[in-house]
């Protein structure tokens, strides 16, 4: 007679694993390449290329050579950190400086801490961030490179930036619509706010995340943008343009809902959004960048180990 | 429609063996009766070896207060009194062994299939013939019935669980559509011992034939019959682990049990159906609680082989896998009760007991854990734990032997369901550890209070 | 300029002077008067914070030994001997020379001799798999081989054979602070005399803690105590005792000379730090026993 198993209970597991939820995100993110490669053409595609590759070897590379542990590649969570960088950084940025932005993304700010979910950080914003501040001129240039629709390649800059430059002035007669559609000039997570909306309703949908932190967000930076507005239209942008505007909707819907770096319960995960809008409005609004997003959820990922000591869910039979 | 407001998951329900309808098990040629059939002290065997013994008559005499009557379930010849191996190989409780000759029933017995409809009215005539036939609470603690149907005051609800949320299992569902009546005169039964409170028969939407079936006989005794006022069936959502007692009385009252506290303390008293059927069959038939309804099932077994049974108590469940047909070849791991919170067999020539309800064959592929992985915080086991716990932090301050902090973060209030680590997608062992850390904390808590009790105790011989 | 460059220096002299000041007086008010005796004790301490002299660390015990009136309640067993003799001298105390001590483990149903018969899936603890059933063997009893007594070793004292899934204990290293004893929820690891016989290197003892008959046992592992007794038969020293079918060889009694290790029919009985050689030249029971069951 063979032996049969024995362990405690339960005996059956759910078919869902981190691989498939981190294989949803990248399914979730899909809309949003395609168009950004659509628009961009070849040299997003290689950034893309380049990006994920070199997050997905160097994972390789560290866990099996460097701590010698069981690979984590199959788990998906390097490509949707690869996929978020190239996202972050503009198109025309050159290969090896994505590699270099991979190599601080997996290399510092995930594997030091010891790989998938002991992370402080979100490793792709660790390397935009990184990036941003070693390479300001590749990570500023926003020239358009030409796409697989559009022709030329000519030279723009984000909206965030005519703001930063310019004032209120700069950014007069911006067509919204235009905005949420397809809004050409900024790093290739800038294009369109559907795709990144339509992925990010996905994962609601796949119950992969739940709206909570990003719902936050959005309110928080409508709510302290329209006291700014009302009280200086000339000085300060609307909260339309706030919200539509850089990397709002891409740091919102995929890296503040990072389920590494962000709270695990939900009043935790509304103190953490607020924290997020008000931090990275008042970076637009007062700071020398013209986008504060990454800053603000790389303060606020540091603040997420007290949130979740000082936000606890409802217990049955408790007050 | 209704459901328990935190946490739960939903996993598929898997009820193949839902239409096979009850079998009569025969009986084999020995039976090993287990004296440890229910929570508390177990019972004392008061028979010698050589005696023969009555199908129905007393063969255990309970233990302590928390203990009940345990009764030979054939007719035979008393073989052996000695200790033997459970489910979990562990050997020590004693088990009566039994060769088994036609059934001859003790006395005063109704062995008639007449369903008896009157209900008595003496309190303590029902709790007597409760506790004198050994009847103990089937939904899986096999906690005494007498106990619970006596509550300190009276209770506002009297619930009848008929949830059945684990999957696979069908026992209860086939009794709630093939002994309606008499379940529903046991719940009237317990209705009247405890003074008349709002009685609801709660059963999960996808067991629509049940509730139909329920709802129709409920009626019919209405229309016929004095005394089946106040009983009502209520569908629920269909929730894993709405059965639970702490659940279903959230889902049907709107209720929590305060941390610590007893159901009775929320004015509820919760009873599975399968003990309202056996407190019919004790007090209308004065029947002992002798045969049980058990699933056999798996999704490795072909439908013909599914099968639900009633089954004399004591029969080995090995026996009962043979004349099923034999232990599948896919089958990796046999359970006793649901996949959720059913124990794993380790040795099947354990026998069955007051509160055994399956037997389940599940393959490798379906039950074998997978390698644990890194926790992503993803919070799913929070979201998915019925007590409003986070199992991810009870799983680290557990590893890190911080008991202050288990027990501030609630890790008493466990029920043990599974929900978190059948969620986790790093498959982590959380409820493992969890269940130790429990121990540990209820430890520290049952001591606490022994020393509390003993320096009351100590002040008040001072002060006299 | 100049004036800034003073009031910054001025002010942040005073804060230094206020700050001294207010610490100071602080320090006075709330300062413990202790035992200097104790921060001796504890310097002569392993300093393993073990815990295994019962009391929370090092320097528990060191707080608890110059409060006690002597030290018979208090023994370092991981300092031994040598430290104990330190602590005395600091304290003025008199103390008696403790036999070394050694962890045991009592069990000795290796792959092999004890067959498995169920497969366990759950997380790789002891207790764990304890809480949950029997064990993935026949026999009730014997070692569970997930290793907890490996992780509460603070010595890298213990370690799992692969071979015969039983742990090992190394004894250079071991210190019987009994962390493994505590550690083991089948209680299979005994704290013993690390020898009895000449320089103290010798022992002997039962790798059995089956207490089920002798075929039940013997059915489960090859290696069982049967508690057939035979052991105590040939001891001439009164060292063996038979209870509930399981033999024991008290240490203070036993003079290891081996011959129970010849007469156990089922090699339960192990040892260490000798050959035992057998002195009766006739072929002792164990060898009938076996030609029986041949």
């Amino acid at each position: 007679m063979k032996n049969f198993l024995v362990s405690p209970s339960p005996h059956i597991h759910t078919s869902t694993s981190t691989a498939t939820l981190m294989r949803d995100v990248v399914i979730a993110l899909m809309p949003a390449v395609i168009v950004s490669v659509i628009f961009y053409g070849w040299s997003e595609l290689l950034v893309l290329g380049v990006s994920v590759a070199a997050c997905v070897l160097l994972e390789y590379v560290i866990t099996k050579f460097l701590l010698k542990k069981e690979n984590t590649v199959c788990d998906w969570s390097a490509a949707v950190t690869g996929i978020l960088l190239a996202l972050n950084v503009p198109p025309t940025c050159p290969w090896w400086v994505v590699a270099v932005g991979a190599l601080v993304a997996i290399g510092v700010a995930k594997m030091t801490f010891g790989g998938i979910g002991m992370n402080i950080f979100n490793p792709a914003l660790v390397g935009r961030v990184f990036l941003l501040v070693s390479f300001p001129t590749f990570m500023t240039d926003w020239t358009i490179p030409a796409g697989f629709i559009t022709t030329d390649a000519v030279s723009g800059a984000t909206l965030l930036g005519k703001y930063a430059e310019g004032g209120v002035e700069a950014i007069q007669g911006v067509d919204y619509i235009k905005t949420l559609f397809f809004n050409i000039g900024g790093s290739a997570g800038e294009i369109s706010a559907l795709a990144l909306l339509a992925g990010w309703v996905y994962l609601l949908v796949r119950r992969v995340i739940k709206p909570w932190i990003t719902l936050s967000i959005w309110a928080t930076v409508a709510a302290v943008s329209l006291v700014f507005w009302l009280a200086a239209p000339d000085q300060f942008t609307d909260p339309v343009f706030n919200l539509l505007a850089g990397g709002m909707i891409l740091g919102s819907c995929f890296m503040a809902t990072d389920y590494v770096t962000s709270p695990m319960s939900v009043k935790g995960g509304v103190v953490f959004g607020v924290g997020i809008g008000f931090i990275s409005l008042m970076i637009r609004y007062f700071g020398s960048y013209p986008e504060g997003m990454s800053f603000a959820i790389l303060i606020m990922n540091a603040v997420v180990p007290l949130i979740n000591l000082a936000f606890h869910q409802k217990k049955y039979g408790r007050k | 429609m209704k459901t328990f407001k935190i946490g739960g998951i939903h996993p598929n329900d898997s009820k193949i063996s839902r239409d096979c309808k009850i079998e009569v098990l025969p009986v084999p040629q020995k039976v090993f009766i287990s004296m440890a059939q229910h929570l508390g002290a177990p019972a004392k065997p008061i028979v010698a070896v050589g005696d023969r013994v009555k199908t129905g008559q007393v063969i255990g005499e309970p233990g302590g207060f928390i203990s009940a009557f345990v009764h030979s379930s054939v007719t035979g010849t008393v073989k052996s009194i000695a200790p033997r191996k459970d489910l979990a190989g562990n050997c020590v409780v004693p088990h009566v062994e039994i060769e088994v000759e036609p059934d001859e029933w003790a006395e005063g017995i109704d062995t008639s299939d007449t369903i008896v409809t009157e209900i008595p009215q003496d309190k303590d005539f029902i709790l007597g013939r409760v506790k004198a036939n050994g009847v103990v609470g089937l939904g899986g603690a096999t906690f005494p019935a007498h106990v619970k149907l006596a509550p300190a005051k009276q209770p506002d609800f009297l619930i009848l669980n008929g949830a059945e949320c684990e999957p696979y299992l069908t026992s209860d569902y086939r009794i709630m559509m093939e002994k309606t009546a008499q379940i529903i005169v046991g719940a009237a039964i317990m209705r009247q011992v405890l003074g008349g409170p709002r009685t609801v028969i709660a059963i999960e939407e996808n067991k629509p034939e049940a509730i139909d079936a329920m709802n129709n006989m409920v009626r019919m005794l209405k229309d016929n019959h004095g005394g089946y006022d106040g009983i009502e069936v209520m569908p629920l959502m269909k929730k894993y682990p709405q059965g639970g007692e702490k659940q279903l009385i959230n889902a049907v009252t709107g209720r929590e049990v305060l941390s610590g506290k007893l159901p009775a303390d929320a004015g509820c008293v919760v009873q599975n159906v399968a003990t309202a059927l056996a407190v019919y069959d004790a007090v209308q038939k004065n029947m002992p609680l002798i045969t049980n309804t058990l699933t056999v099932t798996g999704d490795c077994l072909p439908a013909e082989r599914q099968h639900n049974y009633l089954f004399r108590i004591g029969i080995p469940l090995s026996y009962i896998a043979e004349y099923a047909g034999g232990i599948p070849d896919e089958a990796a791991k046999i359970i006793s009760g649901g996949p959720m919170m059913g124990k794993a067999i380790a040795n099947l020539d354990a026998t069955t007991v007051k509160g055994s309800s399956s037997l389940l064959f599940l393959t490798d592929a379906q039950t074998r854990r997978k390698k644990a992985s890194n926790c992503i915080r993803c919070g799913r086991c929070a979201d998915a734990c019925p007590m409003g716990l986070e199992p991810f932090l009870l799983y680290r301050l557990y590893n890190a032997g911080n008991t202050e902090e288990l027990e501030n973060n609630a890790v008493q209030d466990c029920i043990s369901c599974g929900c978190c680590l059948y969620s986790c997608p790093a498959n982590i062992p959380l409820l493992d550890n969890i269940n130790m850390a429990k121990g540990q904390v209820m430890g520290i808590i049952r001591a606490r209070a022994a020393a509390a009790k003993a320096a009351a105790e100590a002040a008040k011989v001072e002060q006299k | 300029m100049t004036q800034t460059i003073i009031w910054t220096i001025a002010i942040i002299a005073g804060l230094g002077l206020l700050l001294a000041v207010i610490l100071y007086f602080v320090a006075e008010k709330f300062k413990v008067v202790e035992d200097p005796r104790i921060d001796e004790v504890e310097k002569v301490m392993p300093g393993a914070n073990c815990g295994g002299c019962g009391f929370a660390g090092c320097r528990a015990f060191a707080d608890a030994a110059v409060k006690a009136p002597n030290l018979d309640n208090n023994y370092c067993p991981v300092g031994g001997n040598e430290v104990m003799k330190k602590v005395a001298a600091i304290l003025g105390y008199e103390i008696a020379e403790k036999a070394p001590q050694v962890a045991v483990v009592r069990c000795n149903g290796s792959c092999e001799a004890r067959p498995r018969t169920t497969e366990y899936d759950g997380v790789k603890s002891c207790k764990v798999k304890a809480a949950l059933y029997a064990g993935d063997t026949g026999c009730a009893y014997g070692c569970l081989g997930c290793g907890d007594c490996v992780a509460a070793c603070q010595f890298g004292a213990i370690h799992m054979n692969p071979e015969t899934g039983l742990p090992e204990v190394d004894e250079t290293k071991c210190t019987a602070c009994g962390a493994c004893t505590k550690a083991c929820p089948k209680h299979i690891i005994e704290i013993r005399n690390k020898g009895t016989m000449p320089k103290n290197q010798r022992r002997v003892w039962v790798g059995c803690v089956n207490k089920d008959k002798g075929g039940v046992a013997r059915k489960a592992c090859t290696n069982a105590c049967i508690g057939c007794g035979k052991c105590a038969t040939v001891c001439k020293f009164g060292a063996i005792t038979i209870e509930n079918n399981l033999s024991y060889i008290d240490y203070n009694k036993c003079k290891a000379c081996g011959q129970c290790v010849f007469a156990c029919p089922t090699h339960a009985i192990q040892f260490s730090g000798f050959e035992p050689k057998q002195v009766t030249p006739k072929p002792a029971p164990a060898g009938e026993q076996a030609n029986k069951e041949a």
